[in-house]
């Protein structure tokens, strides 16, 4: 079965080194994976969103259609992407940015102060790594898998800024969320 | 070897250089500006060649240039911006000059959109420079192809001494995916009967492409057409699934292939025998094989981002035995796997239904 995952937010919030990563933990279970991250004229604090599309099975399709689920990190992108869901999707919330309403009934609601959890932490750019944990709360991701991904794409970075990533996405993982 | 996330526009310039390519020259557009943004970093680092080019024309007489020289050397470039190479291509087509052209496709006519298509199908493989010549055109499904077909493009521009176009696209040039960066598995080929190495003991050489004889000029088109067939005849590449029993073909080229291999999975669960079929080089066309699936295959519907340019010739190929659509727009959303289903569903009723 094909997986569509769209992240989306603000240009800055780290949209496209957060699907870098969701795609590099699919590719080390071994499924067919893609990436696509927008591209066009785009511009600091405009709008930016990734789609990964995993399958389990077989190569996966050059397609940009219907998300299962989408993570949205603020307000724009929450009303931008909650029309592509599918019936029966999910989508995840930051509601520190995006206000608490369900103008669909067709889809689950995941809401959650992510870039609170973020900041208690001590760095709001780690918004996307809570976000990212929650995703794995949610559909039941493995966090070594997340983890061993962030090591593949920090690869140069300091063993401080990977332990506060990881940190993100514990947090993400044990976070609580309004449904 | 490990698998890497690879952006496809980053492995077909990891490719290059793994490749050997010494000298890359180019000019920026979307959406293939990765490839030398890329190589403007690590080719000079390696002490190899980069230049950013002042034009798309300059870009390209340079690798003609450089190739001249017996290096190997490419450009990329996009659609309209490729418009602008074509004199040289049949140039280094009639020289026999080994240059690489990496061409990502957006969408046209004119300067058009960012976003990806497949509209250059005919530009790569008809050509849009004067004379009767052919360029060899790979065209990659996958960000491994992107790889694979980056080594063959390099590969058979040397073996034959002639252009090679790599045909990729928006989509495929910007997505990434998993894929292994092996080394580069092709024998190197000797270059020093012909290449312009400087006459230090030995006579002077010259590549030109002009023949003040009318007897000289066609003795020497006839002896490129000599070498067309022997590509015809030897570097015919194509993949093709469930067609032993199919009642209907999908074909497509590029990244679209995919969707048509989904197509007829869900067309199989469905109860249709459903093949398909992907040139990887668009020339050399696999022509002679689609005539022989013609013979058991009456129904074959050509799925592309354009407005039916490979379907001319998958018509030309199966010359009347199979009923031959088309399926596809021309830029936009890629046609999604349920577009397909329908349109084979509908095969026979209105091919244009989806615009």
């Amino acid at each position: 079965m094909e997986k569509n995952i769209i992240i989306a937010g603000f240009g800055g919030q780290g949209i496209l080194l957060t699907g870098t990563i969701l795609a590099n933990a699919f590719m080390l279970e071994n499924k067919n994976v893609i990436c696509c991250p927008c591209y066009g004229a785009e511009m600091r604090g405009g709008e930016v969103n990734c789609e990964v599309v995993v399958d389990d099975e077989s190569e996966v399709c050059a397609n940009k259609s219907e998300a299962d689920i989408v993570i949205a990190l603020n307000q724009l992108s929450f009303e931008k992407f909650i029309t592509k869901l599918k019936k029966g999707g999910t989508i995840i919330a930051n509601s520190s940015l995006v206000k608490m309403c369900k103008p669909r009934s067709d889809i689950n609601y995941v809401f959650a102060m992510i870039s609170e959890k973020a900041k208690e932490l001590g760095d709001i750019k780690t918004t996307n790594m809570v976000s990212l944990g929650l995703l794995a709360q949610i559909e039941k991701l493995s966090l070594d898998t997340l983890q061993n991904a962030v090591k593949k794409v920090f690869a140069s970075k300091s063993q401080k800024l990977l332990n506060l990533n990881f940190e993100a996405l514990k947090i993400g993982s044990n976070c609580a969320y309004q449904s | 070897m490990e698998k890497v996330l690879l952006k496809g526009n980053y492995a077909i310039a990891k490719a290059a250089i793994k490749a050997g390519c010494s000298c890359y020259f180019g000019y920026p557009i979307t959406p293939q500006t990765e490839i030398g943004e890329y190589l403007s970093e690590a080719m000079p680092a390696l002490g190899r060649g980069y230049v950013c080019a002042e034009s798309e024309v300059a870009a390209i007489n340079m690798v003609m240039g450089a190739v001249a020289t017996g290096v190997k050397a490419m450009t990329s470039s996009s659609s309209c911006a490729i418009g602008l190479m074509q004199e040289t291509m049949s140039y280094a087509a009639s020289d026999e000059l080994p240059v690489v052209l990496i061409s990502v496709m957006r969408a046209g006519p004119g300067l058009g959109y960012i976003y990806p298509a497949q509209g250059d199908y005919n530009q790569a493989v008809t050509g849009g420079g004067n004379g009767d010549y052919r360029t060899i055109v790979l065209s990659p499904s996958t960000v491994q192809d992107s790889i694979d077909l980056t080594y063959k493009a390099f590969y058979l521009a040397q073996k034959y001494r002639n252009p090679v176009i790599l045909l990729s696209d928006g989509f495929l040039g910007q997505m990434m995916e998993p894929a292994v960066l092996h080394d580069y598995p092709y024998d190197e080929i000797d270059n020093s009967s012909w290449a312009l190495t400087g006459a230090k003991d030995r006579g002077a050489r010259q590549i030109r492409s002009l023949e003040v004889n009318q007897e000289k000029q066609n003795a020497h088109v006839y002896k490129l057409f000599e070498k067309y067939a022997l590509i015809e005849k030897e570097e015919v590449s194509y993949e093709e699934e469930n067609t032993l029993d199919a009642d209907i073909l999908l074909v497509a080229f590029g990244s679209m292939t995919r969707n048509i291999k989904a197509a007829a999975r869900k067309l199989r669960e469905k109860g249709l025998k459903v093949g398909t079929f992907r040139p990887v080089t668009l020339w050399p066309f696999p022509s002679k094989r689609l005539l022989e699936l013609s013979e058991t295959i009456k129904n074959i519907l050509v799925v592309e981002m354009n407005m039916g340019q490979m379907t001319k010739d998958v018509k030309l190929a199966v010359n009347g035995n199979a009923k031959v659509y088309h399926f596809g727009r021309p830029t936009g959303k890629w046609v999604n796997v349920d577009e397909i289903v329908q349109a084979t569903l509908n095969l026979g009723g209105v091919s244009y239904a989806n615009i």
